[in-house]
């Protein structure tokens, strides 16, 4: 479980990235984070594991109190929390496989690490994961070979070969064409299903927010402005959320 | 609005319907010029002396002419000094190429965020660099006497210094993607750079090391002058003792080695970018 407890972020610059968050997200849950650009939902996803730090409130993982994990512990935190990013974040010089094979480096011994090394058991390992997402014949392929959907299914396969109870993923369809976009949306939900890992989402797109989450949480200049089920979002919502923007597009 | 731009007024640009753009003139010709005052100064100071060069420049034929033809015969005492410089080039190379890595990887700023810790590396390196290699050369001798072991550690410490500069400038211009996804997997920075930096500065980094080595080569050639062993020590006596057509044969081979090392790095380094 996850859970914000009056959490505000001021960058050094003075930026409020968030004000006053408080939000409690259940094991298992698909939920939606949409806004406009710049209101905080990177911010907001990326306190949960740490890669921003927060200045105010308390943001627990599991009853763990996040800001007091450091070095070690909090290596040892982030191995269960996956991450899935916009542009996906693959190393393009080196094979599918050894993209996905990175997930175990963290864990490896040093010398395995440094010239990557890895058993046979690991290789099988990545595999499965490349399977569930599909793409097991890409396994030997290059990955600057591959289209972007196939890129964000590796980061995908990446993150399930760590073995995450928690997926967080920053804009993980935006670089995507629509068809592309939903395939990927479709490897979320079924993950979500299957292997009951809590997944968050930062979107821009309210349509595959809507059809794809359970929940819906709206973020508007660092506030939680919306949270609630996906069903029951209307256009008075949205247009709160954005601000009144969105119909003018 | 700059004085520069109150001078030489920049241009606009009007279309049909009204809107215009502004283009800054440029600042080509005034650094031009001052290359040009720099280039005459320099003339001035160091006593450069077109005249003289036309009169005496018949002279470099004259001990060329006296070079050849090489002396065949004196080959078989050039092998070994030979072997030796480009044994020293070699081994000297590859040290400094692989202690240059943690180096480059303390002195990027896209990977240590501490500006002090990035500052002092690379004052370091600055003062390695400037360090002239026949120096560091002569200073190995006073320490592990006259050899090759001397020169060895020179070029090491000069391909360290050249390496680890090329290096971390190209470490800054990596994607820094992946590096996050592994932090964000919870790997150590140093984990997380061996696994998703070094795969992107590795053709890079290679394709330096070749070329360093191709220089070091031609480098080794003359740390035989101050004693630290190699082809330059045989170079420097035969001079001395005016023996041209064995310095003639010396060159032929230090040329016929850089010409065969350098194609082959040449056809290396096409392979890896």
């Amino acid at each position: 479980m996850i859970k914000f407890e009056n959490v505000s972020k001021k960058y050094p610059n003075g930026f409020l990235g968030l004000k006053n968050v408080n939000l409690s997200i259940e094991q298992g849950e698909f939920v939606a984070i949409i806004g406009l650009s710049g209101a905080g939902k990177s911010t907001l996803i990326r306190t949960i594991n740490r890669m921003h730090d927060i200045t105010d409130g308390k943001l627990t993982v599991d009853d763990t109190d996040v800001m007091s994990l450091s070095g070690k512990d909090l290596r040892k935190f982030r191995r269960k929390i996956g991450m899935i990013f916009q542009s996906f974040n693959l190393i393009t010089r080196t094979t599918v496989i050894k993209n996905v094979m990175t997930a175990f480096v963290p864990e490896l011994p040093w010398f395995r690490a440094t010239f990557g090394i890895f058993t046979k058991d690991e290789k099988i390992k990545a595999m499965e994961c490349l399977d569930k997402v599909g793409i097991l014949d890409k396994a030997f392929v290059r990955a600057d070979q591959l289209s972007g959907g196939q890129q964000q299914r590796v980061a995908l396969a990446r993150t399930l070969a760590q073995n995450p109870q928690i997926i967080l993923a920053d804009e993980p369809v935006a670089a995507l064409d629509p068809v592309t976009a939903r395939q990927v949306m479709d490897d979320f939900q079924r993950i979500n299903k299957d292997m009951n890992i809590s997944i968050l989402i930062n979107i821009h797109h309210v349509d595959l927010a809507l059809k794809y989450a359970t929940r819906v949480i709206g973020i508007r200049a660092g506030e939680i402005v919306y949270d609630g089920l996906a069903s029951e979002v209307t256009q008075e919502v949205l247009n709160d959320i954005y601000q009144g923007k969105l119909e003018e597009e | 609005m700059s004085l520069y731009d109150k001078i030489f007024k920049p241009v606009t640009y009007t279309l049909p319907n009204g809107k215009s753009v502004i283009k800054k003139r440029s600042r080509g010709p005034v650094i031009a010029i001052a290359l040009l005052a720099m280039a005459i100064l320099s003339v001035k100071i160091t006593g450069f002396d077109m005249a003289l060069l036309v009169k005496r420049i018949d002279q470099f034929f004259v001990i060329l002419g006296e070079m050849f033809p090489p002396d065949l015969t004196y080959m078989s005492k050039v092998w070994q000094p030979l072997f030796d410089t480009i044994k020293m080039s070699l081994l000297g190379s590859v040290i400094g190429s692989v202690v240059a890595i943690p180096f480059a990887m303390l002195a990027s700023t896209n990977i240590i965020p501490n500006k002090a810790v990035v500052a002092v590396v690379r004052l370091f390196l600055s003062i390695v660099r400037t360090l002239p290699t026949l120096v560091s050369a002569l200073i190995a001798t006073y320490i592990f006497g006259l050899g090759t072991l001397a020169g060895t550690t020179a070029i090491a410490i000069f391909s360290f210094a050249y390496i680890a500069k090329i290096t971390y400038e190209e470490i800054e211009t990596v994607d820094m993607g992946p590096f996050e996804a592994m932090e964000a997997m919870g790997a150590t920075k140093v984990r997380a750079f061996i696994t998703s930096v070094i795969p992107q500065v590795m053709p890079t980094y290679l394709s330096q090391c070749l070329f360093n080595f191709e220089g070091n080569v031609r480098y080794a050639a003359i740390l035989g002058y101050v004693g630290a062993g190699g082809i330059g020590l045989i170079f420097n006596e035969k001079i001395a003792w005016r023996e041209y057509p064995s310095v003639g044969m010396i060159i032929v081979a230090l040329f016929v080695t850089v010409f065969v090392i350098e194609s082959i790095s040449r056809a290396a380094r096409k392979r890896l970018v």
